[in-house]
């Protein structure tokens, strides 16, 4: 058993390395329809796309709409769908609103050769350089409907090995801007889509590549806890996309809070359903930021440099999550001798800080967070309980983004993760980046990741990416 | 235009010899610029002034009300044609004007409207609800469109004290006291 257990975590480096070039998200966050609307360029809300400037992040919080926008702004005015007198004879006739005048329509192609290097169970190297031209283009909608209504979406079309296609909903949602009370403060969003509970580290956010794989790819699943990532499950340590409610806001310019009740984690249930339990997941956190510019990108008292990338501003922030899986359907698990088992993660919970620290050209930004699961053991025929265990793990990691100048930017990011299995070893890894600007909407990138516990492990990503 | 001319001639013909003109600028703070204000004289205490015969007129041409917006004095009738080959409709909810609802008619006919208070009156068609126009119903003879430089001038003023105000559908009114005597000097900055 131990030598099965041994042969277990070698193999993980392996997989891991697989998984981190072959199956590990990598989503794209760029929407140019919003330069079209605006007629503004991509770094108005880019520091480098994707990544959001303060300016962008605002724009985003504020429902898509620029900070105290006036209709003078809008350089492709909208379609009126009712003159706004209307609002005063609601209900005898239909609310207001208008919709974008073009189709808001927009393309992100991403193109990539993948370099990797691992070494099997016999230590034999193995190497791969693949040309995935293209590795995805997403499809994006992005705009708002009339004063309070805005929307979001994104379709991804994959090419898989195989010959294949993948193609998949990252996001469709619909949110009701500033729905009632003082304006930012309550938001509500409805659909799939990221949560803001990971406002500033979701990987359709970030300047890299890879995403953060310890926080949103780990699985917490494994008969003696879960030891590596996991795509595809069984059950994710914080779901990257939920189809969830949100409600969000931002109050006194710098108070960030959201609170979200989503479809639970894990696999879907049967009957076509997307959660295998009728109980939901919740969520929530809250941000504080000092100095810079306000979240709701109000600038009052504060003395911004023309660089709209810099500012002088620390970010702090608490989030939660937690569901309740004691109804789900169980996962399928087995030891290292290949004994089949059940196993339920009856409850899950995850609490983090979070923290960004703005300097200059320097964006220095990261998260910890410590997940606990208890897990039920179950015999495979009888679902008898077998054992029942609490097992934790902890994740943390810390990135560095820097504007050397703006056409290039460069990025450096550890991360550690306790695995919950107590005798696999913590997975720590290093992902460097250098992006280059080749024009505002084409970029191109290097980006080496490295599994720093064996050092044949590593991945040599050169990716384009361009967006129209 | 033509009409609302005449209008003002004859208004000028009760008045004394010696008027003058209120003209200034306007500038519009946040807007691309400031075409559709109206400045005129507000109220005069002690004075009133007959309504004028002749009617005003606004279109309704693709789908369009022309002119977007239209100052009348009070107790002028308005005309809505229908040029469309589309059924319109016009109604306002403003209650200075009644809350009127002249029904729906086809292309080349027209309804009429009497505006007999002061009143910014939104006028909308409940058959298309994009359709927007305002009438700005005013006091006196004495008003006047702003042109797209934001310019303007109220001919024939005669000479006394008054208070200019300014309306715009998307800016906050102002007003200010003129002394008229010959050409008056008036400028004005709106904001939201």
């Amino acid at each position: 058993m131990e030598k099965n257990h041994r042969r277990i975590l070698a193999a993980l480096p392996l997989a891991m390395v697989i998984f981190l070039v072959l199956g590990g998200p990598r989503r794209a966050g760029a929407v140019p329809v919003f330069s079209r609307k605006y007629q503004t360029s991509c770094q108005t809300c880019h520091a480098i796309f994707p990544k959001l400037n303060p300016f962008g992040e605002a724009f985003r919080l504020n429902g898509y709409r620029m900070p105290l926008e006036t209709p003078e702004q809008v350089k492709q005015p909208p379609v009126s769908l009712g003159s706004e007198a209307y609002e005063r004879i609601w209900p005898e006739m239909v609310y207001p609103s208008d919709l974008p005048s073009y189709v808001p329509l927009a393309i992100n192609v991403k193109m990539a050769d993948i370099y990797a290097s691992s070494h099997d169970d016999s230590g034999k190297q193995i190497v791969h350089n693949d040309f995935q031209f293209p590795q995805e283009a997403n499809l994006f909608s992005a705009g708002t409907l009339g004063k309070h209504f805005s929307f979001f979406g994104e379709v991804t079309f994959e090419e898989t090995p195989d010959g294949g296609n993948d193609v998949g909903i990252e996001h469709a949602r619909l949110d009701v801007d500033s729905a009632f009370g003082p304006e930012h403060l309550f938001n509500f969003k409805i659909g799939k889509f990221a949560p803001d509970l990971y406002d500033g580290f979701q990987e359709m956010w970030l300047m890299t590549d890879n995403g953060v794989d310890t926080l949103f790819a780990f699985s917490p699943i494994g008969v003696h806890g879960g030891t590596g990532l996991s795509e595809e499950g069984p059950g994710v340590s914080l779901p990257d996309r939920m189809r969830a409610i949100e409600m969000y806001g931002v109050a006194a310019h710098r108070l960030f809070y959201t609170v979200g009740y989503g479809s639970p984690i894990g696999p879907g249930g049967p009957n076509d359903t997307f959660g295998s339990s009728s109980r939901k997941d919740f969520y929530a956190r809250v941000d504080y930021k000092f100095g810079g510019m306000g979240l709701d990108g109000d600038t009052t008292g504060v003395t911004l440099p023309p660089e709209n990338w810099r500012e002088t501003s620390v970010r702090v922030g608490a989030l939660g999550y937690y569901g309740d899986g004691s109804q789900a359907d169980p996962f399928d698990v087995t030891d290292e001798e290949g004994n089949a088992f059940k196993m339920r993660d009856n409850h899950y919970g995850r609490i983090g800080a979070y923290a960004s620290l703005y300097v200059g050209d320097l964006n220095l930004f990261g998260v910890a967070l410590h997940g606990t699961d208890k897990l039920q053991l179950s015999d495979p025929d009888t679902l008898a309980e077998i054992d029942t265990t609490t097992r934790t793990y902890d994740a943390w990691f810390a990135q560095a983004d820097y504007v050397i100048v703006p056409p290039f930017q460069v990025s450096l990011r550890y991360e550690n993760l306790r695995v919950a299995d107590p005798v696999t070893p913590t997975i720590k890894t290093l992902n460097a980046n250098a992006s280059f600007l080749i024009r505002a909407n084409i970029k191109a990138m290097i980006e080496y990741n490295r599994d720093l516990r064996d050092s044949e492990n590593y991945t040599l990503a050169t990716v384009l990416r361009f967006a129209y | 235009m033509k009409k609302i001319l005449i209008a003002l001639t004859a208004a000028a013909a009760t008045l004394p010899l010696s008027a003058g003109d209120i003209h200034g600028k306007l500038a519009c703070k946040g807007a691309k610029d400031c075409a559709e204000a109206v400045v005129y004289v507000a109220a005069i205490p002690g004075k009133t002034f007959p309504a004028p015969a002749a009617h005003a007129k606004m279109n309704q041409l693709n789908m369009t009300f022309v002119p977007h917006v239209l100052p009348v004095q009070v107790g002028t009738t308005v005309d809505f044609l229908n040029s469309d080959a589309v059924l319109h409709n016009v109604f306002t909810p403003d209650a200075c004007a009644g809350k009127f609802n002249l029904g729906t008619w086809p292309k080349g006919q027209s309804k009429s409207y009497t505006f007999t208070k002061e009143c910014n009156a939104t006028l909308l068609c409940k058959v298309h609800p994009e359709m927007e126009a305002f009438v700005v119903a005013v006091p006196t003879p004495y008003f006047a469109a702003v042109h797209g430089d934001g310019s303007y001038q109220i001919a024939d003023v005669p000479d006394g004290a008054y208070t200019v105000k300014v309306w715009h559908p998307k800016m906050k009114a102002k007003e200010k006291p003129a002394k008229v005597a010959g050409p008056t000097e008036l400028d004005f900055e709106l904001s939201r």
